[in-house]
This record gives structure tokens, C-alpha cells and sequence, in this order.
């Protein structure tokens, strides 16, 4: 790591290590494997968020606390799922009163998210493999649609590897979320709709739709997919991600293994034309089922 | 139940679930002494600790040990 090109993410994990030793011991070792190509792509994002930071009045050591609080909510979510194997919430209205509705939960989620997109490196695997399919499908994408876009860099990198030459559309249901999705995002070409996605009825259909790390927050993820391909064109594609055996305090529908999110993707109406998964942490196949860590998929879906 | 007692229990399960049968821990053994004690182990290691001891930890508990003698002090503060 360049040191001065990487004084930013060097703080972050200097005051990690100082307040957690524990987690810093893995985000040492995932940051490790990285090369210059991905502390640019951080580097950009840190200095967009740390903007954000403080136009609101914030430092990055109130972020880092943020983010420390909602791993101590992680451990102790996940603490619960290897006790009773489920879940802690069960229903979207029992997450909107603990989280969505709760604004000091919201305040240090929201900033603890942000900076996870660059922690945890696997989100790193999957963005790469989000922007060689945006790649593949450039030519024929004329409406794009993003459903849940709070960090905002899938649909940066949609609009960069586009020409931004589309139509681009963000569907979120939060209000907070948008405006955070506004900040990060520094292109005049999106379309920010605050909206539920189930009342969402455009005029037209889109030919790409993204669709990052939402299934798993729902009750109902097959009408949740089959809403998507009403929106989708004949020909569209949807991209969607999603992760197995990920305790979080927002998270409802578990998915166990792979087979359980390709089932919901065929119950929707969908056959899947491509697909890519990895591990949240960095290590052997078989360590990673013996102590049943998280997986994040990621798929390329058509209509049938 | 004696504070030695919880101690040799915490280093079985530590033995078990980083899978090193070498492992000694004292009262000042902290994570950069064991190299698999990591976020993810850890939160197994609580896991089998809260099955071992028949207790359960708080969120911050979880986060709050700096070395095995405090989470030995924790454990004791239950039993």
C-alpha cells in the first residue's frame, strides 16, 4: 500500500486496531491481498465520503465508531444464529420499528455500511464482476433501473462503462437512503425516486436492472423478483446480489446455501444466465463450511 | 466455581474450535497471541463458551475482553 496515496484507509485500519483488535486482524489480512487498482477505486470513495463527512459536520473517527458499533451488532446477531440457526427478526414491520423507524440505529448503520463497501473485500470481487457484465451488456442497455442504491457505486460504475448514454433510474424506499445515494453519486444523469418498489409503475421497461443486497431485507423475496421482471423488457437482464448465513439486524429471509436463492430466482420467473459467489472472508473452502461463513452471491438473471 | 476451573475449561474450548492442540492460555494471553483468534473465530469461540458455561453474554461483553482474563472475570461474574 502506497502509504500517502493510502493515508485515509491506513487511518481507518490504525484506528480499527486500536478500538478492536480482533476485527482489525481480518480486515489486515483481506486488505493484504489487494492491489493498486483496488486502493485507487477505495481511495475514490473514501475522499467522496469523507466530503460527505463533512458536509454534515462529521469526522472519519465518528464513522469509525459507527462502524464499530454496527460490528458489535453483527457479532452479537450472529452470536444468536449459530445458537438457534435463524434469524432474529422475522418480519419487516418488527425491522422497521427496530431499525428503519429507529433514527439512532439508522445514523450509525447507514455510516457503518459506507464504510464497509471497502473492508469488506469481498464486496470488491463482486463489484468487478458487476462491471465485466455491464461490460458484456453495454450495447443494448438503454433504460437502467436501480432498486436500494445507498452506497451507490454500481450504478457510478453502470453510467461510466455506458458512456452515459442511458436512461438511469434509483427506486429507494428510504428517504435517507437517497440522499446519501445523491452525495455519493457525482453524475447529473440519475433519476432519484423515493419510492416503494411495489408502487413503483413506470412508463417504460428497462433493459438492465441492479438489484444489490435487497433480497435478504424482505419477507417475500419471490414477489419481490417477480415485481423485478414486470419491469423488466423481454430481453432485459437482472442483476441481483445477495448473501447466505448473514446475521444482521435487518436481515429477515435466510438464505442457508446457494440452492435456496437460485429456488426463489425460479419460483420469480427467471432462469439464471450467469452466476458468481465468494466467501465474506478470505480462506479455504472447506475452513469457510466448517464455521459456516457468509457467501455472497451474485447472479445474472433472464425472463423464461 | 473456581476461577483456575473456568480457565481450563476456556482453554478446551479454545483447543477445540481453533483446532491447536498446543494452545496454552494464561490471564494476559490476548488475540495477537493466538494466530486464529479472529472476528470470526471469536464469535464461535463465544458461542461454545455461552453452550460450555451455560450463560449468555451481552453485545458488549462480546466486544469488551482485551485478554483471556477478563473474559475469565466475565464468565466467573455469571457463575
Amino acid at each position: 500500500m502506497n502509504q500517502e496515496q493510502n493515508s485515509t484507509m491506513n487511518y481507518i485500519v490504525d484506528q480499527i486496531t486500536v478500538k478492536n483488535q480482533l476485527h482489525s486482524k481480518k480486515i489486515i489480512k483481506n486488505l493484504a491481498k489487494f492491489d493498486e487498482a483496488y486502493f485507487n477505486r477505495a481511495n475514490d470513495f473514501l475522499k467522496r465520503y469523507v466530503t460527505l463527512l463533512q458536509n454534515e459536520g462529521k469526522t472519519l473517527d465518528y464513522s469509525i465508531d459507527c462502524y464499530l458499533q454496527m460490528i458489535a451488532d453483527v457479532n452479537y446477531e450472529s452470536v444468536q444464529f449459530f445458537q438457534t440457526g435463524e434469524y432474529t427478526s422475522k418480519s419487516f414491520d418488527e425491522v422497521n420499528q427496530r431499525v428503519y423507524n429507529n433514527p439512532n440505529v439508522m445514523e450509525y448503520y447507514m455510516h457503518g455500511l459506507l464504510l464497509s463497501q471497502f473492508l469488506w473485500t469481498h464486496h470488491y470481487d463482486i463489484l468487478l464482476y458487476f462491471n465485466k457484465i455491464i461490460n458484456q451488456n453495454a450495447a443494448h442497455i438503454n433504460n437502467y433501473l436501480e432498486v436500494g442504491g445507498g452506497h451507490g457505486l454500481y450504478i457510478s460504475e453502470a453510467i461510466g462503462i455506458t458512456g452515459a448514454k442511458a436512461n438511469y433510474d434509483l427506486v429507494d424506499i428510504s428517504k435517507s437512503s437517497l440522499d446519501i445515494a445523491k452525495r455519493m453519486i457525482s453524475n447529473d444523469k440519475v433519476n432519484y425516486i423515493l419510492s416503494d418498489v411495489f408502487e413503483y409503475f413506470p412508463e417504460h421497461k428497462y433493459d438492465f436492472i441492479t438489484m444489490g443486497e435487497v433480497l435478504e431485507h424482505v419477507e417475500d423475496p419471490v414477489a419481490l423478483l417477480k415485481k423485478l421482471n414486470s419491469l423488466l423488457s423481454d430481453n432485459g437482464k437482472l442483476f441481483i446480489t445477495t448473501p447466505t448465513n448473514a446475521p444482521a439486524i435487518d436481515h429477515i429471509f435466510l438464505f442457508r446455501n446457494a440452492d435456496d436463492i437460485r429456488k426463489v430466482i425460479h419460483e420469480a420467473g427467471f432462469n439464471i444466465e450467469n452466476e458468481f459467489s465468494i466467501y465474506s472472508e478470505d480462506m479455504p473452502a472447506e475452513k469457510a463450511e466448517k464455521y459456516k461463513v457468509s457467501m455472497m452471491y451474485a447472479g445474472v438473471l433472464v425472463k423464461k | 466455581m473456581e476461577r483456575n476451573e473456568i480457565l481450563k475449561q476456556v482453554n478446551a474450548i479454545f483447543v477445540d474450535i481453533l483446532d491447536n492442540e498446543s494452545l496454552v492460555l494464561t490471564d494476559s494471553t490476548t488475540a495477537n497471541d493466538v494466530e486464529d483468534w479472529d472476528s470470526l473465530t471469536h464469535i464461535h469461540l463465544v458461542v461454545a463458551i455461552e453452550k460450555g458455561f451455560a450463560i449468555r453474554f451481552s453485545s458488549q461483553e462480546i466486544q469488551s475482553w482485551n485478554n483471556i482474563g477478563e473474559l475469565v472475570d466475565c464468565i466467573a461474574s455469571k457463575k
